[in-house]
């Protein structure tokens, strides 16, 4: 049973192995799993809400306007950044979660595409938190910047958190290729949301039309690229936390007959 | 467990997949491409006379010969996914070749359009219609690529793996896709290239 050349993945030989107990092995992955939906919830009170960027602050603003935002609003800028560094970092045990599921989906698979899931969704809090930081930065000493420079943190942090959307495309359709090996009757990511994780990655790819327009649909504040782009990342972390959750009893269920058989 | 032979869309074993795989692609997209077509539509009753002139730039006959190309090129899909239901594979291939070389002048013709217009300096902050202009067919454009990526892959995969229980299902799943690409010129089309034509009379 432990003969090495069994295993494909070293995922797969842990899995095997009864050397842990069910209860052992699954530890902390529904805890992982439901730090998605607390990341959501805490970003947009405290990165939306609290940060103005929901919506963002329109690019044709004059650099005065802008200034005006991070003078009147310094403290609740600094609360909502503060947040979202915070929460922002949940990012990480979410995509843990995702990760240890991805593992387990077909045995004849090797761990390629659940590895870039895993370090694609955590270098994913990078443009999250940093951009925050940006934004943190104007609200720490507003009355000393001049406006050209508080508009600049503003739009660098924009600037961040939108381009950098390629290292979240990466997991998302990451997610949705290995849920489409899924041999099971009835997968662990069933077909559609396999295919919504793929689409919604590769939707980002309207973000690359967003540094050329300051007003209109493209730009960081435009109905496709700010409203659509952030309600279909939104929905993703909300289905795919869904079906990880529920994955995690049935693999548990698959384990523990495994075990039993052994 | 159960085994289903009927052609399986978006490769589910479970045929009770309501809304199954590669459509949800499909109807996501559609609706996405449905508000720009909307939001073209309000922004150009804003602005009718800008876009009505910019429209008469555009080369409609380039537009129809790509509604043709793409329809043509989507019926031998239709004759391919025909083929691989009844296991003819050479077949198979044969029409898929046709279809991705015949697709393949939508590039040539996309390439002489958007060349032409970057000659004039015409680009996406010329005006608002230039802007969906440059959206809608470049966002056209880059799913016609994943469409030919995707009619290559099923050519080079029905080498070896025309016996793979899947097989169906990722060609049906690969002809939907490329028909929502012809779909897609089908409605942007008559939006840029057709509405606010204006025909000159014959002298």
């Amino acid at each position: 049973m432990n003969d090495p050349r069994m295993f494909n993945t070293e995922a797969y030989f842990r899995y095997y192995n009864p050397v842990l107990s069910n209860e052992s092995y699954f530890k902390y992955w529904r805890v992982c799993a439901a730090m998605g939906p607390v990341f959501l919830a805490a970003f947009i009170v405290c990165w939306g809400v609290l940060g103005s960027n929901i919506p963002p602050i329109p690019a044709d603003f004059t650099a005065d306007q802008l200034a005006q935002h991070f003078r009147t609003n310094y403290n609740e800028v600094r609360a909502g950044m503060s947040g979202a560094m915070l929460f922002g970092c949940l990012y990480l045990p979410w995509t843990l979660a995702i990760y240890k599921v991805m593992q387990l989906i077909n045995r004849n698979e090797n761990d390629i595409v659940s590895t870039l899931q895993m370090w694609g969704g955590a270098l994913t809090v990078v443009p999250l938190v940093t951009s925050s930081v940006f934004w943190l930065t104007g609200a720490y000493r507003p009355d000393e910047l001049d406006p050209k420079t508080l508009q600049m943190l503003y739009d660098q942090g924009w600037l961040l958190i939108d381009m950098f959307y390629f290292i979240t495309t990466i997991p998302m359709v990451c997610i949705g290729v290995a849920g489409l090996t899924d041999q099971r009757e009835k997968p662990l990511f069933p077909r559609w949301a396999c295919w919504y994780s793929i689409w919604a990655g590769l939707s980002f790819l309207f973000e690359l039309l967003m540094p050329f327009f300051k007003s209109g649909l493209f730009a960081r504040q435009g109905w496709l690229n700010f409203w659509v782009e952030f309600v279909v990342w939104f929905a993703y972390i909300l289905i795919i936390t869904f079906f990880t959750m529920k994955a995690i009893p049935r693999l548990a269920k698959e384990r523990e007959d495994m075990l039993n058989r052994a | 467990m159960e085994h289903s032979t009927a052609p399986s869309i978006g490769a589910s074993r479970n045929q009770r997949d309501l809304v199954s795989g590669i459509l949800v692609f499909i109807i996501a997209d559609l609706i996405v491409f449905g508000m720009l077509f909307t939001g073209f539509m309000v922004d150009r009753s804003k602005e009718l006379a800008v876009f009505n002139q910019s429209a008469n730039t555009l080369n409609y006959q380039l537009g129809l010969l790509n509604l043709l190309i793409l329809v043509t090129s989507g019926l031998c899909v239709v004759f391919a996914v025909t083929a691989a239901r009844e296991g003819r594979i050479t077949a198979l291939r044969n029409w898929i070749l046709a279809a991705f070389l015949i697709g393949a002048g939508f590039g040539v013709s996309k390439a002489i359009e958007y060349g032409d217009k970057f000659a004039h300096d015409i680009g996406m902050h010329t005006n608002a219609f230039y802007m969906y202009y440059f959206a809608l067919t470049g966002a056209h454009f880059l799913h016609f690529l994943g469409g030919m990526g995707a009619l290559a892959f099923i050519w080079f995969y029905s080498l070896r793996h025309a016996a793979a229980p899947d097989f169906r299902g990722k060609i049906e799943a690969v002809g939907l896709y490329w028909h929502m690409v012809d779909l897609l010129w089908i409605l942007i089309f008559p939006l840029l290239y057709v509405l606010g034509l204006q025909w000159q009379p014959c002298p």
